[in-house]
């Protein structure tokens, strides 16, 4: 029995010694779109709390969600919200259906070449160019020239976020080039005279942000208009956790959604949720 | 803050005897040339300029990030292809059965699954197949043709083909997600096979779940590969699901062809069903998730084989599910499940052998470990008890099971 009872206490101390071992550690993984915010709030945390080791690597939405999952990560950033299927998958793994936590808010910009005449485009007409069916800049106003599309990998928030608000949850265009983070369409988009590409606000830097017309005005996805909703694209980030947050992610969660974290979100180009 | 010098890049020195030239050209109008500096780069003459061949470099990264672009687009179109499968290997141990009975116990290694899912997943259509190679043979699971309403975003689908029965909870769960190696009593008799030829639609709206369909009704492990009868089972599940507790009601009426001993020619009795489940998710216990299940489920006309051993037969079965994560890797469950093959029917024996028919309630309890995520570990032993009678006894069919299942 006392033998029975050593080898018990032997088993579950090595089931609980990787989670010891790993007290004091968050991991935050996903969405390209987060991660300088995240990591932004990661330095100020730690600065904070010098015990601390808060991990950021990014990879896209859909890979944080897999890794929620996989238990690779303590928290999942994404810019898109859950998938059912998604959501299901770990609640039948971890019996406990996981938490979403609105941490920033992000307009979804559409980036032109600076030398591109236009300013703005409507939701529609972004549609038939990302469908395919408008080719060129002339048809929309613009320069007899042939438009040349820059999309993100299908793991990417951004590219489902487009694809369902924009597109209707129709497949982009072959010709559309995809490119492996919002940075990179950036750079795409500012060496190409004809490209267009989509982005976070974060990152709209040396190129043209169009602004979205909705009736007759066209608003640009400004801190007001993401806030008041008239900026027609616009999107939550989230934090997704396994379950309740406890101990240290939920000091680095009350951290991210506190004044001085949701300074930190202003700082960077988002917006804040509070 | 101070910058780190990156490492000098060596480059071929001539030899001793040749006259070195330095990187950077005199200018014609320096009336006298300055020496280069001691530790400037020295290259042999007719070689490129660092300028030359940084550019050289960068056209190489470009042509390389092309290449990268263009087999990524290639391989976004295959990311529609999914293919996935499990096996689940196991050791069966059950205690000998004692003299009386006669049938003895067993100790063996078994492949109780193996399977291979292939997914494409377009935009209006989704094609689905499965199968399953077992030490018998190679059988086909699952083979469906999805199509997708246009304008739902995939929230509203028909599917024809082979599938599983839109029927309660644990009947549609995969293998591979449930804690106890096999389905309960209840589960195995009503659904035997757990699929069936037919069509079917498929809806969800916000947290309803709707699932309805037409089948041949006999179940894919009645021996026939085509139906016999013109007799079609409407099968369906209307559910809910809020996060932390979901469930539903479920029904199928549909007839079956056979005969009783009283009857003189083939003729069709009813076979339905009726069931309810319930799924709750909590979050209380600080060592990880718990989640309750239960389903009931009674209904006439059942049996594995031609889904007709127990034609015109009333039964009714349920189980009450406890799974309990411990940490993320562990977990514990233990589940009660209970089943009548016969409403109403006294529990009958055969001398100290238990009737065929006779109640069987089972208590099992398994734990389970996850080695990453593609292989779970799992030991159960479930503890059957037959319902007796007169001097009957309860068998010794106690099992434990070790299995192993490795999943991608």
């Amino acid at each position: 029995m006392k033998k029975t009872l050593r080898s018990s206490l032997v088993a579950l101390g090595l089931t609980l010694l990787p989670l010891a071992a790993q007290a004091g550690t968050v991991t935050v993984k996903g969405s390209d779109t987060m991660v300088i915010l995240a990591q932004r709030w990661a330095e100020a945390f730690m600065k904070k709390n010098p015990s601390m080791k808060i991990q950021v690597t990014g990879g896209g939405s859909g890979t944080g969600l897999a890794a929620l999952q996989n238990g690779t990560t303590d928290i999942a950033m994404s810019s898109r919200e859950m998938k059912e299927a998604e959501e299901e998958k770990l609640r039948a793994r971890y019996n406990t259906p996981p938490t979403q936590f609105s941490v920033a808010k992000d307009g979804v910009t559409f980036y032109v070449n600076e030398a591109n005449k236009l300013d703005a485009l409507t939701v529609e007409q972004l549609k038939d160019i990302y469908l395919g069916d408008t080719t060129s800049w002339k048809a929309v106003g613009g320069a007899d020239a042939p438009i040349v599309l820059y999309s993100r990998e299908n793991s990417s928030g951004t590219y489902v976020f487009v694809k369902d608000t924009v597109l209707g949850g129709d497949d982009f265009a072959s010709a559309a080039q995809t490119l492996p983070g919002t940075a990179a369409v950036v750079n795409a988009v500012s060496k190409e005279k004809n490209g267009i590409g989509y982005g976070g606000a974060a990152y709209a830097k040396g190129i043209k942000e169009l602004k979205v017309k909705k009736g007759n005005e066209a608003f640009a996805p400004t801190a007001e208009n993401v806030k008041s909703g008239k900026y027609p694209l616009s999107r939550d980030l989230f934090f997704y956790l396994r379950n309740k947050p406890s101990g240290d992610v939920k000091a680095f969660i009350d951290f991210a959604l506190s004044a001085e974290g949701q300074a930190i979100v202003t700082q960077v180009g988002y917006f804040p949720v509070k | 803050m101070a910058q780190a010098t990156p490492p000098q890049e060596q480059l071929p020195t001539p030899p001793a005897s040749e006259p070195r030239e330095a990187v950077q050209p005199a200018s014609p109008a320096d009336p006298e040339p300055k020496q280069p500096p001691a530790n400037a780069y020295s290259v042999p003459e007719g070689s490129p300029s660092i300028d030359e061949r940084l550019s050289a470099d960068e056209h190489r990264v470009e042509a390389l990030e092309e290449q990268n672009t263009e087999t990524k687009n290639d391989l976004s179109a295959l990311k529609k292809l999914r293919f996935s499968g499990y096996v689940q290997a196991r050791y069966l141990y059950q205690e000998p059965q004692d003299e009386v009975t006669g049938a003895g116990g067993f100790s063996r290694f078994t492949i109780r699954r193996s399977r291979l899912k292939a997914t494409y997943t377009g935009d209006l259509a989704q094609f689905m197949l499965q199968i399953d190679a077992s030490p018998t043979g190679v059988a086909l699971r699952d083979a469906e043709s999805t199509l997708f309403i246009p304008g739902t975003k995939q929230q509203l689908s028909l599917t024809l083909g082979q599938m599983k029965w839109p029927f309660g909870y644990e009947g549609p769960q995969s293998s591979s997600d449930r804690e106890f190696p096999e389905r309960s009593r209840v589960v195995r008799n009503m659904l035997p096979s757990e699929r069936d030829r037919g069509a079917k639609v498929n809806g969800r709206y916000k947290f309803l779940r709707v699932s309805a369909g037409v089948f041949d009704g006999a179940g894919t492990d009645s021996g026939t590969t085509q139906d016999n009868d013109k007799e079609k089972d409407i099968i369906g599940r209307v559910g809910f699901d809020l996060k932390w507790i979901a469930g539903g009601v479920s029904g199928w009426y549909g007839q079956d062809l056979g005969k009783l001993p009283t009857d003189t020619f083939r003729r069709a009795y009813d076979r339905s069903r009726l069931g309810a489940d319930l799924q709750a998710y909590f979050d209380v216990v600080p060592l990880g998730g718990t989640s309750l299940k239960g389903e009931f489920i009674a209904g006439r006309t059942y049996g594995a084989a031609n889904n007709a051993t127990h034609l015109d037969v009333p039964a009714h079965g349920w189980y009450l599910l406890l799974v309990q994560n411990i940490g993320l890797n562990d977990a514990v469950a233990v589940r009660y499940d209970t089943f009548d093959p016969h409403n109403g029917q006294a529990n009958t024996a055969n001398g100290e052998t238990p009737g065929a028919d006779n109640a069987v309630d089972t208590l099992g309890v398994v734990v389970q470990h996850h080695f990453g995520e593609n292989l779970k570990v799992s030991a159960t032993y479930e503890l059957p008890m037959t319902q007796v009678v007169a001097q009957a006894s309860d068998p010794k069919d106690n099992l434990f099971t070790l299995q192993m299942q490795a999943r991608f």
